[in-house]
């Protein structure tokens, strides 16, 4: 896949999440950050430092839509970090990885690990610096734990529909 | 200083990560402190007009609603009007109509979008009211649109008094229901019944005295307390914000100035 396909994948995922996911009013803790897929679906093939400034980047890019500045940035440069370190801990077989990150290269029971601690990491860091206080941690532990399942359902689908 | 390079190049992406999070945390301690860039929030002109476009196929959903809404609102309003005419004190508000661009009502930090901006007058701090009640405080301002500090935001506080005696408290929101807030500084000596109403207090410039905020739900003072905790239900139906009013007081930068003085 190459780079125009990235950023077309970009902008839809975007459009689906302003246009219809940030609108969601569900149970008042369901926030879904669908966008996240783009980061943790991209391509191996750039520079660490690089990857990590297209997170800040798109991190910037939700800020401005959730007047946020700040959070979704630093959540995105954090899962941007830890990305190359989990895919290997998690991958054993690099030589079929072929560079993509998806069910088809990695597997499922791979897949789901990968997915399910890197939204997790990005929605807990979102919601907790959002709230900036430990007053509200109970209700951040729901809005994770609801949001990122969510999200989690909705990565993985993506795969299990496109890279059967 | 050959060793010293070899430790820069062999973490170098760990010093790229530490560098890039620094940057975002001053972005959001900046943005906490001086919420005054318009460019990145959504009083950014294209993002407001991306919401806007939302909202407006969202209204369609709730056009007879909307109408009921506004003909009950002109009513009131001719009302006023002739009440108005025949009392003209020295009042230096204003109103500014305004629609509600975008808003959320389920996070700890909600924020509402309207589509008024400085071209309109519009200055950060600045009040907002609609029929039921005080709606929020002017947050951030840009050209064609502004960003709105409800009171249903955990960051706003807002000086309030019971109708009945002039009593001073402070209405704040705990982050859990966008129907409650809470009136905090309240003695324990004051008589605290259910339904007492409470309006805004007029000690800022943002409100003029007297607009309606809400109705005690109920009041509880825990032994030992000398405050207590009293749950108010809001005037404003959050959920179904539409149309606002932006409160100017013409008086308002002297005001502001003549406090400056003071410090």
């Amino acid at each position: 896949m190459d780079w125009t396909k990235q950023i077309g994948r970009y902008i839809l995922v975007m459009a689906l999440q302003v246009l219809l996911f940030d609108q969601l009013q569900l149970l008042g803790a369901c926030h879904p950050y669908i966008y996240v897929l783009c980061l943790l679906m991209m391509p191996i093939t750039l520079p660490h430092s690089i990857d990590m400034i297209l997170g800040a980047i798109a991190g910037i890019i939700m800020d401005i839509f959730c007047n946020s500045l700040g959070v979704h940035t630093a959540a995105c440069i954090l899962v941007m970090f830890i990305r190359p370190y989990l895919i290997g801990a998690i991958v054993s077989d690099k030589d079929r990885l072929n560079e993509q990150i998806n069910l088809h290269t990695i597997g499922m029971e791979a897949l789901v690990k990968y997915v399910v601690i890197m939204v997790l990491i990005h929605h807990l860091t979102i919601f907790l610096l959002a709230a900036w206080s430990w007053h509200h941690i109970g209700f951040v532990a729901l809005e994770t734990i609801v949001s990122s399942t969510v999200t989690i359902l909705i990565i993985i689908g993506y795969n299990a529909l496109k890279y059967r | 200083m050959q060793t010293l390079l070899k430790i820069l190049v062999r973490y170098s992406n760990f010093l790229v990560f530490i560098a890039l999070e620094v940057a975002a945390f001053m972005l959001l301690s900046w943005n906490n402190v001086y919420p005054r860039s318009s460019i990145m929030s959504t009083a950014n002109d294209a993002i407001a007009w991306q919401h806007e476009q939302i909202s407006e196929i969202k209204s369609y959903f709730s056009l007879r609603r909307q109408n009921e809404q506004l003909a009950a609102e002109n009513a009131a309003l001719r009302n006023q009007i002739c009440s108005m005419d025949s009392a003209k004190t020295g009042d230096t508000f204003h109103y500014v109509p305004a629609k509600v661009v975008q808003m959320t009502t389920d996070r700890l930090h909600n924020y509402l979008t309207i589509n008024r901006g400085s071209k309109d007058g519009i200055y950060r701090g600045q009040g907002i009211r609609n029929e039921d009640g005080a709606v929020g405080i002017v947050r951030t301002v840009g050209r064609n649109y502004s960003v709105v500090l409800p009171i249903i935001n955990t960051h706003t506080n807002l000086s309030c008094r019971f109708a009945k005696n002039d009593y001073i408290g402070t209405l704040q929101w705990d982050g859990k229901d966008s129907r409650f807030a809470l009136l905090a500084d309240v003695a324990a000596h004051m008589v605290v019944n259910p339904g007492d109403t409470i309006i805004t207090s007029g000690l800022s410039p943002v409100f003029p005295e007297g607009i309606p905020v809400g109705i005690v739900e109920n009041s509880v003072l825990k032994e030992g307390d000398s405050y207590y905790t009293i749950r108010v239900r809001l005037n404003t139906n959050f959920k179904r914000l539409k149309y606002v009013e932006v409160v100017q007081n013409s008086a308002q930068n002297e005001l502001e100035e003549l406090e400056h003085g003071l410090d």
